[in-house]
């Protein structure tokens, strides 16, 4: 165990009868950092995070807080408060007594307590609310009423349950970015369980990404966009330059596949995991290293005909939908400038092409 | 918004509106009324003479009775409140989705007695000779009279509004988030402390409307203070039927009923008030 190490999920399993939620999970979230635990509804984000707050206990394994083991703890008699989808306001109590419950439960005195409410509620911004019911308030300001409710102990860890999916875009943008240097000011470690690709890789260090109760993959946001090491992440991240082939050669930094789409080789990265000769392996290319040209450029490595499908525009980008002769769907993101001198019509015929160092081999199938 | 009445809506309301006026209204502006005629050799006669209030309200007697059936009827409210919440709650939350409808069913059958049968069955078990008396005579003890005492009346209102009480309560029980108690115990509130600091607050507003119904029942019950408490003390439902009895007194009579509506009236006000006290929204 590392010494930053905050808390240890060691060989978790959680079962619900017969149905396995996670399936033996190995994790460290380290003090201070934000973690965000990535997949889509039924993946076991959630258990994990009800497990970490005491609210479902693993069926085996130890989870570790602060390197004791808490599996035994009830909700009750742990530190890790817990901000809900729903949020999980009393709606019997008011603002301020919302945000003071905590410290009441733990027997703080009514001075301090109504100090420390005070604080929060004014860090958060919704001091002039403080006498306020909860069903006065909008969709943001119930937010901050429920971190500023679970923050007030100043825990070591905050657990996220998808918070902000019920607010509308541009409040979720805002949210964000106070969520963000919350954590950064305070130093509380967060973990958050969202499905949003942009909430887990705008706000975290650390992103977890889970597929039926497993971790596919832990790493930066950076990391895990430019190399997702299964074909999972590669899908869900929704990277469509996705080729599956077999290897026909070894190179000495990199590897040649055959696929549908002809040859394509690939360069750089570790050699650590790749396949032999004869084996299936997957090349991705992110859609903004990807380049079109109306003849083939004259190296010849790496070139598949595609046929424009359509257009998006969104700002100053735009993404090309195209499809090989064998069907696959590319995607390529440009600037517009780019774009410009090749006049792009719906079926017209391109070749994209991509240089093999900008290519990335899945590790796993 | 302004509703327009149609046909559509009559349909479904004016027999329901029709019912209140004739079995409601009618009869409670004939018995405002009839509190205003008076008694002439045991005949009563249309006037407008506020000698039945002045007597009755005059009395030590009426005072008494009212303040008796107050008490017992408040008493039987908490009494009933606090005895049928730790079963509501066992149903709403401890028990399975099958489990509970079972514990409905068991709570609704005693409406299929009436409730002056159940009244009676509770004599066989109360009084000198009874089954319970038996049963302390074998462990030697008693016997004890308990028949004919307050003890007994409220058992009998037990009887009556229990199962209502515990149903009522369940509803408002059974609709509370579960997420807020999760969130309470996940901020250090303890399972015991939860009821009192979120569910209870949770479920005010049934809680409350489940101890009214009891008020009501309870403070207008004649069948519990004559055949299980024995007449004493007096209640005002028993006052009534004295009243009536001795002397043709229908208007005294009216009286006690309208003192009896109004306290409901105000009772159910304020109850309803404070269930939904700082609830704006």
């Amino acid at each position: 165990m590392q010494t930053d190490t905050l808390v240890s999920i060691d060989g978790v399993i959680k079962r619900f009868g017969s149905f396995v939620a996670v399936q033996r999970m190995d994790l460290d979230i380290r003090k201070g950092e934000f973690l965000a635990i990535m997949g889509s509804s039924g993946c076991g984000k959630t258990t994990t995070l009800r497990m970490l707050a005491g609210l479902e206990a693993p069926s085996e394994g130890v989870i570790r807080l602060a390197g004791q083991p808490i599996n035994d703890l009830p909700t009750w008699a742990r530190d890790t408060p817990m901000v809900w989808q729903s949020l999980a306001l009393f709606p019997f109590l008011n603002v301020r007594e919302n945000v003071e419950f905590a410290l009441k439960m733990r027997g703080v005195g009514r001075e301090e307590r109504r100090q420390r409410a005070e604080q929060w509620l004014e860090r958060m911004q919704i001091a002039e609310f403080a006498d306020r019911n909860i069903a006065q308030l909008s969709g943001g300001q119930r937010q901050r009423v429920a971190l500023a409710r679970s923050l007030v102990v100043e825990p070591q860890i905050l657990l996220l349950d998808e918070p902000l999916s019920a607010l509308d875009a541009a409040l979720k943008v805002r949210m964000q970015s106070l969520l963000k240097n919350l954590q950064r000011q305070t130093g509380i470690t967060f973990v958050y369980v969202t499905h949003s690709q942009s909430e887990a890789f705008s706000m975290a260090d650390r992103v977890v990404i889970m597929s039926r109760g497993k971790i596919e993959q832990i790493g930066t946001p950076q990391d895990i966009y430019r190399a997702p090491r299964t074909r999972f992440v590669a899908d869900f991240l929704g990277s469509s330059n996705i080729f599956d082939g077999t290897v026909s050669r070894i190179l000495p930094d990199g590897v040649e596949l055959d696929t549908p789409s002809g040859r394509l080789r690939q360069t750089g990265g570790s050699p650590e995991g790749r396949p032999g000769t004869g084996r299936p392996a997957t090349l991705t290319v992110l859609d903004t290293r990807m380049r079109l040209s109306r003849t083939p450029p004259p190296d010849g490595t790496n070139v598949v005909p595609v046929r424009v499908v359509g257009e998006e525009f969104v700002g100053a980008t735009a993404t090309v939908y195209l499809e090989t002769e064998h069907g696959q769907e590319i995607r390529v993101q440009k600037g517009h400038e780019e774009l410009a001198d090749l006049s792009i019509q719906p079926g017209q015929a391109l070749f994209a092409h991509w240089s093999p160092e900008d290519g990335h081999l899945l590790t796993q199938a | 918004m302004r509703r327009h009445l149609s046909l559509y809506g009559l349909t479904f309301s004016l027999p329901l509106l029709i019912w209140q006026l004739v079995f409601f209204v009618f009869p409670l502006c004939f018995l405002v009324a009839l509190s205003f005629w008076t008694v002439r050799n045991f005949a009563m006669r249309p006037d407008f003479d506020t000698v039945n209030w002045v007597t009755m309200y005059g009395r030590k007697v009426f005072w008494q009775a009212y303040a008796t059936t107050f008490a017992l009827a408040a008493v039987a409210s908490v009494l009933t409140s606090v005895l049928a919440f730790p079963c509501s709650y066992a149903i709403a939350f401890k028990m399975s989705d099958r489990a509970r409808r079972w514990a409905v069913f068991l709570m609704v059958i005693p409406f299929f007695t009436s409730y002056l049968v159940r009244v009676y069955s509770w004599q066989i078990f109360l009084s000198d000779a009874g089954i319970l008396n038996v049963l302390f005579g074998w462990v030697g003890l008693g016997p004890y009279g308990m028949l004919n005492t307050v003890g007994a009346t409220m058992i009998g209102y037990l009887t009556l509004s229990f199962p209502l009480v515990v149903l009522l309560q369940l509803f408002s029980l059974v609709f509370i988030d579960r997420t807020l108690i999760e969130a309470a115990h996940n901020l250090r509130c303890g399972r015991l402390r939860t009821v009192f600091a979120v569910i209870i607050p949770s479920a005010r507003v049934g809680l409350v409307i489940a101890a009214l119904f009891c008020f009501i029942l309870s403070f207008g019950d004649f069948v519990s203070p004559v055949y299980l408490g024995g007449g004493d003390p007096t209640t005002l439902s028993i006052l009534i039927t004295d009243t009536t009895k001795s002397g043709q007194q229908w208007p005294r009579a009216a009286v006690i009923a309208l003192t009896m509506i109004g306290t409901l009236m105000v009772v159910a006000f304020l109850s309803v008030r404070f269930a939904y006290k700082g609830r704006n929204a």
